[in-house]
């Protein structure tokens, strides 16, 4: 009898706990540094307690190229996450393989329009969460290249820090003057960079933008534009910061490279992400300052960051609960919170009427700039077989960088690679015609 | 395989299954085989069998696919493939060379045991125990342009700012540098043992008859060592095919392809371009090519040892 009686309450605590949560998993990259995993964590934590339906892992799953190369393993094995915070540009290929969830669906559950869900959200992070009107991400921290330089190097070479460069012209002419050469060793580089993979194609896609392009179409994940006026011009402004101007070192720099001689005063200005704005305050000795990009035509930049997704193949009950996750997480107070500890925009606009965001933006004026530069933020490029068409692209700017190839030349051959790569899909899609 | 089940057998038969069941003696040794010969099946043998099917299988955007040799004809006929290769013939030939020179100096001149000596080999197997990802992190840091130790100690030369990993006619040097500084105190250690192994009254007969040093070096001991040097050589080329966890930290076969290795580029087409048609008749590729690399190697190994005895 006394084992019956256990055998029953066994039995009640199993359907109980079964009933009381949902077990789902997050995968979440962390691009910039190790802290920001903790913060995730402790975030989740949160979510947990707070939702007793619900249980969320998270997983940390490396960089961006670790997280998509994972999330699609794991899709393929049958066994999808319920949400991954997936860079922003990746997207569109999960949705041309048919392998993310349509959030048109969960929103109108909600009571909302698919339009007025992703109006809560800055214009320019729409882009790449959306595909022909149809939402398929939802922002979770943004970014765009902006340009830092430091006051110190500025006043040392007779520029005024209030007045940083706006043009090309002022640019180019404000590296000049900001390098120093002793002899054949150079002291301190005018601006510096990175060049690596994924750096490397999300700022010169930016340049091209600066200079009227478009670089990409974005409607369209079968064109890019490495050929076009507006890219060429680009490499060759690069080509003769490098080796006309000599105000920029030769090859290619990696991001470390690059904010370890900012710190150390060994360049005046840097391109870097906005997603450093944290790291770099928290390392630079003496002041700086941050500008927008410079223009050759137009103020642009491409945004950078990453979406939460709903990888396809769940059941309707861990999809239902990531959903909530994914409410909760890009909520103004916890996107607000996440921005404000990480460098990143929040992308909800929301986030910034609360009263802790108010004080923060007064505090550091270098994220009001930031933020502003918002205002001109373009799509990030995105196409069918994006990392391999970047690279296409990449590795013509390294060679051009490192004075291999013209930049003539170089295009040519980048965009060739690229229409190569994204052939099959184009063949099915914009050449696949009625006979 | 069949060499070696006898060998494992010998010793039961000779004792006590003779005696008891002769007729079980026959699969005795197959059944001890039995476990590691399915774990070989499972692991090693079925996904080669897998890679071939699936370099044979040729995958468009949409629609079914279909037997043939696409993947191969694509593969041989992409340029970022024939770079890879060829970086990779550089990257052998520039680590094997360099580190098996080195790593037999040090032997030589390490040979004998002192407390001097015992020091000295710690320090040059050292890095062997630190893991090849660990060590190209350090690296990382140390070819820092400027800022970084290498540059720092060159600096004093007057050396300029050097873009180590950046400039692509530095960038696969570096890569080689790292390697040979890691492995070459491994095979040292194989060095040491084969030169412990050569008989002392040779080299004391050579000296007898008055040869020289390098005489005695070049007649005796590089000779006896023949065995080892072709075990070394076997291993060495092995880790030059299929070590390239530096790149991936520190290059990422860049700038411009100029560090990307064989092993890279299959990952690089498998993981980010997803063309698993093309990485697969990679792999069947490199697999093939080491599988007749060991096969040369092994041997002349064997030849080796014939000589000896």
């Amino acid at each position: 009898m006394r084992l019956y009686l256990a055998a029953a309450l066994a039995a009640c605590l199993a359907t109980g706990s079964a009933r009381a949560a949902t077990e789902i998993d997050l995968f979440f990259p962390v691009p910039v540094q190790g802290k920001l995993a903790n913060e995730m964590q402790r975030l989740v934590e949160v979510f947990n307690k707070d939702h007793a339906a619900i249980h969320v892992t998270p997983v940390y799953s490396g960089s961006y190229d670790d997280t998509n190369l994972k999330t699609h393993a794991a899709i393929q094995a049958g066994k999808p996450p319920a949400a991954v915070i997936m860079s922003a540009n990746f997207v569109r290929e999960y949705v041309i393989n048919d392998e993310i969830v349509q959030l048109d669906r969960l929103i109108e559950k909600d009571g909302m329009t698919e339009a007025a869900f992703m109006d809560q959200f800055w214009p320019a992070l729409r882009l790449n969460a959306t595909e022909q009107g149809h939402a398929y991400g939802v922002p979770f921290h943004n970014s765009t290249p902006l340009l830092y330089y430091s006051v110190d190097a500025f006043k040392d070479a007779g520029l005024d820090p209030e007045h940083p460069p706006v043009t090309w012209q002022d640019w180019l002419t404000a590296a000049k003057k900001l390098a120093k050469h002793d002899g054949t060793a150079t002291t301190r580089w005018g601006l510096m960079m990175p060049g690596t993979y994924d750096y490397c194609g999300w700022i010169t896609s930016g340049l091209a933008m600066s200079n009227g392009g478009q670089f990409y179409n974005p409607d369209y994940g079968g064109e890019v534009y490495y050929t076009a006026p507006s890219t060429v011009g680009a490499v060759r402004f690069l080509d003769t910061l490098v080796h006309k101007a000599k105000a920029m070192p030769e090859g290619v720099t990696d991001a470390n490279a690059v904010t370890t001689a900012f710190f150390q005063g060994r360049t005046g200005m840097m391109v870097l992400s906005t997603g450093s704005l944290s790291f770099v305050r928290d390392n630079m000795k003496t002041p700086y300052r941050v500008a927008f990009l410079p223009r050759n035509l137009d103020n642009a930049v491409p945004i950078g960051g990453a979406s939460l997704i709903l990888p396809k193949g769940n059941s309707p009950e861990r999809e239902a609960a990531a959903w909530t996750l994914i409410k909760w997480l890009t909520s103004p107070e916890i996107s607000g919170g996440w921005s404000r500890f990480t460098g990143y925009f929040a992308p909800r606009i929301a986030a910034y009427d609360l009263p802790e965001m108010k004080t923060f933006i007064a505090a550091h004026p270098d994220a009001k700039v930031a933020l502003d530069q918002l205002a001109y933020a373009r799509g990030w490029f995105s196409t069918y077989n994006v990392v391999g068409v970047r690279k296409a692209l990449e590795d013509g700017v390294q060679a051009v960088l490192s004075g291999k190839a013209t930049p003539e030349a170089a295009m040519a051959k980048a965009q060739q690679e690229a229409d190569a790569l994204m052939r099959p899909y184009v063949e099915q899609t914009a050449l696949k015609l009625p006979e | 395989m069949v060499a070696l089940a006898r060998l494992v057998a010998r010793p039961l038969i000779v004792s006590t299954v003779r005696k008891r069941r002769p007729a079980l003696a026959g699969l005795t040794p197959y059944l001890l085989l039995a476990p590691s010969a399915l774990f070989l099946l499972a692991f090693t043998y079925w996904p080669v069998v897998q890679v071939v099917r699936s370099s044979l299988t040729v995958r468009g955007f949409r629609g079914a696919p279909h037997w043939g040799l696409e993947n191969y004809s694509r593969l041989f006929g992409d340029a970022h493939f024939t770079t890879a290769v060829g970086n990779t013939l550089v990257y052998a030939a520039g680590t094997i060379i360099p580190g098996l020179v080195l790593a037999l100096l040090f032997a030589l001149a390490l040979t004998e045991t002192t407390r001097l000596t015992g020091t000295l080999r710690t320090l040059v197997a050292l890095p062997m125990l630190i893991p090849l990802v660990a060590a190209a992190s350090l690296f990382a840091f140390i070819f820092l342009p400027n800022a970084g130790l290498l540059d720092h100690y060159l600096a004093i030369f007057g050396v300029a700012e050097t873009n180590w990993l950046g400039d692509p006619s530095l960038a696969l040097g570096s890569i080689i540098a790292i390697t040979v500084w890691k492995n070459c105190g491994y095979y040292m250690l194989f060095f040491l043992a084969g030169l412990a192994g050569i008989p002392r009254e040779l080299l004391d007969a050579a000296k007898i008859d008055g040869a020289g040093p390098v005489q005695r070096l070049f007649r005796i001991t590089l000779p006896l060592l023949g065995p080892t040097l072709a075990f070394v050589l076997v291993i060495a080329t092995l880790n030059a095919m299929t070590q390239i966890d530096h790149v991936i930290v520190l290059t990422q076969g860049g700038p411009s392809d100029t560090t990307s290795m064989l092993l890279f580029y299959i990952y690089q087409q498998a993981q980010q371009n997803f063309d698993v048609g093309r990485a697969s008749a990679a792999t069947v590729v490199s697999v093939g090519v080491l599988f007749v690399l060991s096969l040369v190697s092994l041997r002349s190994l064997e030849r080796g040892i014939h000589y000896e005895t």
